[in-house]
Order: structure tokens, then sequence, then C-alpha cells
């Protein structure tokens, strides 16, 4: 990028089911003050917001409105984006492309979902395309089945190592003191007597909706050193369409094998000049809807080689204390406010680079990380993190 | 709660309840290559996709005027789809969800399905066998369409789902 980005202040709120306390705006401020003080700035030096959101999950379609005041934003540039379980790191990348482009200095991404107004599977079966969706799937959770029986079938993985994502999830999620489903649970035995939701995704192989919000402060290369002792570099990031529900397009029937994360690494690692995931990155936070999306991840961004995905999980790799630790943080599996999710992987990581993520910081020093997104109309989002450029 | 104290139900907030139901009347319109679906389904109970001059992929998943893959005008090229073919995958709803084309907490009977039509076409539709039992890959179907005219018109829904056929 022509001008480097660097992300100076991370906030967020704590995350559970309901917030019947406060309202949409209420709720966001608790971030935007957290990560106000995170980089010691005042709202006042924010020059440009961008908001969001996954529009209609919580019924409606002006997802800003309402909350403008208390962010602090009046008279302020900027604009929102709405692009399902991408929308935080489309967010973020373009706060990235305002910086880059020398337009501001200092830009604030605000991201939430209030999943007690609303519905998010409801609301992802009104944003499919009426015409030629309808009936043809259940939310997320259809599409992830399908996903799940493909790779199951390909790889021999069993359910038993989608039960250990889990329990990992878990684990992170109980060190977390932001996360949303703290569940205690001990033993694989205990996941795989969840019921299922669509055979074979069960209710534990599934993320929940959740009630939170995340804010970040980018600053320009220029401000970003003055601003926090300890910035965390956006080297580059990579978002990548393609149309959804084409079973039997790009040759892939059942949507296992998602075309934009095979394009987004390709060029994303090429530009880096990373050959190998595990040794030239320390960490990574991805988005898994479902546990099965997780170990898929594992051989979609190149962490693996096909097929070899449990693998990884059943060795305890991707653990807090592996080689290449994946979602310490508890990940998607454990807290799902859509339109802030993808900003809390980048957050997350970025506190993980920093070595401020407490109780659930890696064993070992975390220099570069990757952060992900996928959603919507089958986007990928790839974000290269770095400790120094 | 301080140690030793009853047991009692901690005090639920009283909230004030707003209540939000607008009927919102969309009108989509399918455009002229889903139309030519839509139309055909309606019409002459056909499933037809259209072809990219370029690759020769048919894509059914929706018929657009532009190749996702050669993002060349695919022209007016339609190819009827055969009816039979054989599941190349299903799952099957157990737990209700929400369903807004349904208006409430809905589990369909029917599992969805990924359909190989008998030329090589991957169709995503929904099976009539309900019993799960009696499920397996490589089964072979065939379209069973809604009969009353009147009715259809609802594209692929037209067909109202793939039923088990011996040969």
């Amino acid at each position: 990028m022509a001008v480097r980005t660097a992300i100076v202040g991370v906030g967020q709120t704590h995350h559970t089911t309901k917030r019947n306390d406060v309202n949409v705006a209420e709720m966001v401020g608790e971030a935007v003050r957290a990560a106000l003080a995170d980089a010691q700035l005042s709202v006042k030096d924010i020059e440009s917001f961008i908001f969001s959101n996954m529009e209609a999950f919580e019924g409606i379609l002006l997802p800003d409105h309402g909350i403008i005041a208390e962010v602090g934003a009046v008279g302020k540039p900027g604009f929102k984006v709405t692009g399902g379980g991408t929308t935080g790191s489309e967010a973020v990348g373009e706060g990235c492309h305002m910086i880059s482009a020398g337009l501001y200095d200092i830009v604030m991404i605000v991201s939430w979902q209030k999943h007690d107004c609303g519905d998010a599977t409801a609301g992802i079966s009104a944003a499919a395309v009426p015409t030629f969706a309808k009936g043809m799937v259940t939310g997320a959770v259809s599409e992830f089945a399908k996903q799940a029986l493909g790779y199951m079938n390909e790889s021999g993985a069993r359910e038993e190592h989608a039960a250990m994502v889990r329990l990992k999830a878990d684990r992170g999620a109980c060190r977390n003191p932001y996360s949303h489903l703290k569940l205690g649970l001990t033993s694989v035995d205990e996941v795989l007597k969840s019921t299922y939701l669509v055979w074979p995704i069960r209710l534990y192989d599934f993320c929940p909706q959740s009630c939170g919000a995340c804010v970040i402060i980018l600053a320009s290369e220029k401000r970003a050193k003055k601003i926090h002792k300890k910035p965390v570099w956006v080297a580059d990031f990579e978002v990548v369409h393609q149309e959804p529900f084409r079973a039997g397009s790009f040759g892939d029937p059942t949507g296992t094998e998602t075309y934009s994360q095979h394009v987004a690494c390709e060029r994303l690692y090429k530009r880096n000049g990373i050959t190998d995931v595990r040794k030239q990155v320390d960490l990574a936070e991805i988005y898994e809807p479902s546990t099965w999306e997780e170990i898929s991840l594992y051989e979609h961004l190149y962490f693996c080689e096909k097929n070899e995905g449990w693998k990884l999980i059943e060795k305890g790799v991707t653990e807090i204390g592996g080689d290449f630790p994946v979602n310490c943080s508890g990940g998607v599996l454990a807290t799902n406010p859509i339109g802030a999710t993808p900003v809390i992987r980048i957050a997350e990581a970025a506190l993980q680079i920093r070595g401020d993520a407490g109780e659930h910081q890696a064993t070992r020093d975390i220099k570069t990380a990757v952060a992900t997104a996928l959603g919507g109309p089958n986007w990928t989002a790839l974000f290269l993190l770095k400790r120094s450029l | 709660m301080a140690e030793g104290s009853p047991a009692k139900q901690p005090e639920q907030p009283e909230y004030i309840r707003i209540k939000f139901n607008l009927p919102r009347p969309y009108n989509w319109s399918t455009g002229r290559y889903l139309g030519k679906l839509y139309a055909e389904a309606k019409e002459n109970k056909k499933l037809v996709a259209n072809r990219c001059p370029k690759c020769k992929e048919i894509h059914l998943h929706a018929p657009t005027p532009v190749c996702p893959k050669c993002k060349v005008d695919m022209g007016w090229d339609w190819v009827e789809l055969p009816q039979t073919g054989t599941v190349f995958q299903y799952t099957y709803q157990v737990y209700p969800l929400w369903d807004p084309h349904v208006g409430g907490i809905f589990a369909d009977p029917h599992p969805p399905a990924i359909i190989l039509l008998d030329n090589g076409v991957y169709l995503r539709h929904r099976l009539e066998e309900t019993d799960t039992k009696k499920l397996k890959e490589g089964m072979r179907v065939q379209a069973v369409w809604e009969e009353d005219y009147e009715k259809r018109g609802q594209g692929f829904q037209d067909i109202l789902y793939f039923r088990k056929i011996e040969e």
C-alpha cells in the first residue's frame, strides 16, 4: 500500500445473547469509548467514521440511524458497509484505503450487531434474492451442512474432530473476558451429545448469534507511532468476491471448495513472499461459522495439505500453546455479532501481536498474524498484520 | 446475594415492548434471463438453463447475462435440462429455525439435496422422501411438478420435489 496504515486502538463490548439494558447506540458507544481509551485519543481526533453492520439482521435497513450522535460522528465524513459475513473486514479495508489514499490520518471503524433485536437466520434467508434462492436455504446452517458432508466424505475426518474444534474454541472463550459462549465443555462426548440442527451440523458445531460491538482505530504511519507505543501494521489485505449458490460452478457442487478463498490466498501470499504459511506467519484469527469450516479453512488457507486439516486439530498444532495457534479468542464459534465478527478477528490478532491478549495470549511470541472473514455472496477477506514492517 | 438469604428469583426488569409488524409489499423483477426460466417452468413444466458460448458451461443457479467464469455475454443459448438425475448429496433439517418465507419457525420435512441431473448439471432442490433412513446417495430421482397452472410461477419451486424412481 502506498501509505502504511496501523491499528492504534481497539475496543470491544462484552458479547452476550441479550443486551436489553441498552439500545444499539449505547452498546456501540461502549466499544467506541474502549477504543478511544486504548488509543488515548478524543473522539474529536477522529477524522472519518466507517460503520459496519449487517442490514436486516435487526429488521431495519438503515442501521447507522440513531447512533451517529452517540459515537461522535455528527458532521464527520464516512459511510457504512454492509456485506454479509465479511462486512467488518470490508470496513477495515476501506479505512486502510482512505488512509493510503491520503484522505485522512485517523479513521474509526465502528462495527456491531445486536441480535436480540432480530434474527440472523431470518435475515440471511430474507437477504437472499427471493426469485431464485427461496426455499433453497435455511440461513447459513444448511450451507455449512453441505460443506461438512462434502468434507467428511473426501477427507476421512470424523465428527470427533469437529468436536475437538469446539473444545478448543470453548477453552479459548473461557479465557477471554469478552467472549459470549463459555460452555465449560470437557469432553468430545459432551459435544457429540448436542442436538443436530441440520444433519450433520450439531448445535455445538455452530456459531451463536451475539450482541456486541467492536471498534478499531486506524492511523497513518505519520501519526501512528505518536499515538500508540505498540502500533500494529496492516501489511496487506485482499478481498475477493464470488457469487453464491452456484452448485456445480467452479467444479464445486457442495461449496466445499470456495473459489474466492483460493484466489485471495494466492494473491496475498504471493505479494508478501509467503510460501509456507505456518513457518512465515505466527498465528491466525479465522472466521469459522462452524467447527467443520475451521478444519476446512486450515486447508483452504494453506495452513496444511489437502484433507489434512483434521490432523492439525488432532495433534494440537492450532491450540493456544501450539506451533500455530488459531483463534485463541474462542473465535466465531463462541462469539458472533455478525457486523463486528471480522473486526474482532483483526482486533484479536492485533492484541496478540501487541502481547496484550491477557489470559488468552498465545504461548509463542506473535509477530505476524493473518485475520480472515467469509460470508455474504461468498466473499473472502484476508488481512496480514505485523508488529513491524 | 448474601450467603444464607432465602433463595428467590432475581428481579426481572420490566421492558416496554413496541410492536414492529410491517407488511412489506415487495415486487421483485426476475429479469430477462431468470424470467425465461420462470416462464418455461410455468407454461411448459420445463427446466431450462443458459450456456456460455465460450466455456460451454451451463449456469443454472441462476441464469445470468454474463458468464461468471469467462465474463463474456452469454447470448441466448438455452438448454432444456433432463428431469431425472441421481442424488449427489442430501441433508435434513432436525431443528426448526426461523424462516421468513414461511413467516415462522419451520423445519422443512423435505430433505434439501444436490441432484446431479443426467446431463451433468448440479441442481439444488429437495426430496419427496421424508424418512431419512430411506435416503441414500446415488438414489435415482425424478422431478415432480406442481400440476395446478395457477399455482405455478414460482421458478425452481414449480418443481415440488424430486421423487425416487426405480429403473
